[in-house]
């Protein structure tokens, strides 16, 4: 059920995607990962359009942190603020970090070809349901993404409302 | 190396221009584009950084203002202001409006003039709404206009690409200006076409209240252009 990519700009990093509905433990999810205890990136998936977006934010977070060039203090913290549209980086925890009282998590882990332990040891943390990575579909609030990007009618007339997010996510350095 | 060079070392190179090289490659599953602006070394290299700096980020910009108002540019997926590089959509099943008119020049349809005719009013009604955002190409050539094969689905056919040299203007003057560039090129890379770029420029003129001005200014920068030739 878990979704891994590889970055092709960074042949030795695998990006994985786990989506967790009916989760109980949001808050302690999060309190782990502010600790550092989870090494991931967890995300309210109501703001996502596709596992591609994800891919997006994390290539680029990979990227930052390979140049030294990140805007905040670790790579996961980086995928959740690549998401935004904004450069407010306190917004964008807000609306694309998991919340306390949220049922449903996208996690999102960056690893090397054989650290799968990573992986599950991740899994053994969520009280949830992991489900397909194409149930994000279902999960993903359209009204409430075009508006946090701005889509305008017009643009989903020449392309998709995901096309009009990751234009939004690589453009956001120079607006 | 950085990592992004090494891996445009391996990519396809679609066309190594004097400011940019466009290369063919896979990210994260999508067929994209990438164009990556070198230093030029004649400039100085402070001043070079700058204007290539400046470029990537005209064109991300025009790109993104286009698509905002609906008028089709390759979507953007990733953009590295270090290395000048920008990784964007690849327009599957496309060709050039230059070489899609030198195809209709060559076939013997009954049909080829109808056909010429329409693709330069659809041209003429996608510069006027391009015009109509106040984005000025800078560059605009049949090349710079892709022609997405038909029947693919989504409505308007035509994509503008390559805003490298772009900017936001409302001045008459500079949209003239854009037009005339389209002339010379479109003029000069497809031979006696007069009536067909006249028909490119009704359809503008029909497309905008604000066309009038603009075609007003045209003629004026082709009498200079003129004045200028019979000078020198
Ligand atoms: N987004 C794109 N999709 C498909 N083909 C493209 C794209 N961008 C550029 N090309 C091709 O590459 C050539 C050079 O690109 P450019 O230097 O941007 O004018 C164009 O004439 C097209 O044939």
């Amino acid at each position: 059920m878990n979704l891994t990519n590889t970055l092709d700009i960074f042949p030795d990093r695998r990006v994985t995607q786990m989506l967790f509905k009916e989760v109980k433990n949001a808050a302690e999810m999060r309190q782990s990962a502010v600790e550092g205890k989870i090494q991931a990136a967890l995300i309210n998936p109501t703001m996502l359009v596709d596992p591609f977006q994800v891919l997006v934010a994390a290539n680029k977070a990979v990227h930052l942190h390979t140049i030294g060039k990140m805007k905040t203090r670790s790579l996961y913290s980086e995928i959740i603020f690549n998401l935004s549209p904004t450069n407010k980086i306190s917004d964008a925890f807000k609306r694309f970090g998991v919340s306390d009282e949220d049922d449903a998590v996208m996690v999102v882990v960056v690893h090397s070809e054989d650290e799968l332990k990573a992986l599950s040891d991740i899994t053994e943390i969520v009280d949830g349901r992991q489900v397909p990575v194409d149930d994000l579909s279902s999960l993903s609030d359209s009204a409430k993404i075009k508006k946090l990007y701005k889509v305008t009618p017009q643009e989903e007339k020449c392309g998709s409302l995901l096309d009009a997010v990751v234009c939004r996510m690589a453009i956001k350095d120079v607006l | 190396m950085m990592a992004v060079s090494e891996f445009l070392s391996r990519a396809e190179l679609l066309k190594q221009g004097a400011e940019a090289r466009v290369y063919r490659v896979q990210l994260l599953g999508r067929p994209t584009i990438v164009k990556e602006r070198f230093p030029k070394l004649y400039r100085h290299p402070e001043l070079d950084k700058k204007l290539t700096h400046r470029r990537t980020v005209q064109e991300v910009r025009s790109i993104l203002r286009c698509r905002r108002a609906g008028i089709p540019a390759p979507s953007l997926y990733f953009v590295d202001y270090t290395s000048h590089c920008i990784f964007m959509e690849d327009v599957v099943n496309s060709c050039t409006v230059r070489d899609h008119i030198a195809l209709l020049q060559r076939s013997d349809s009954p049909q080829q003039l109808e056909h010429l005719e329409h693709l330069a009013e659809q041209v003429g009604r996608l510069l006027a709404q391009m015009h109509d955002e106040d984005v000025i190409h800078g560059d605009l050539t049949t090349s710079n206009i892709l022609l997405r094969a038909p029947g693919s689905g989504s409505g308007s056919e035509l994509v503008l690409i390559d805003f490298g040299l772009s900017y936001i203007s409302a001045l008459p003057e500079d949209k003239g200006v854009d037009l005339y560039v389209l002339e010379k090129a479109f003029l000069s890379t497809h031979p006696h076409t007069e009536p067909l770029f006249e028909k490119l420029l009704q359809s503008y003129t029909c497309s905008s209240p604000r066309a009038t001005a603009v075609i007003n200014k045209l003629d004026e920068v082709r009498l200079r252009g003129r004045k200028r030739s019979m000078v020198g």
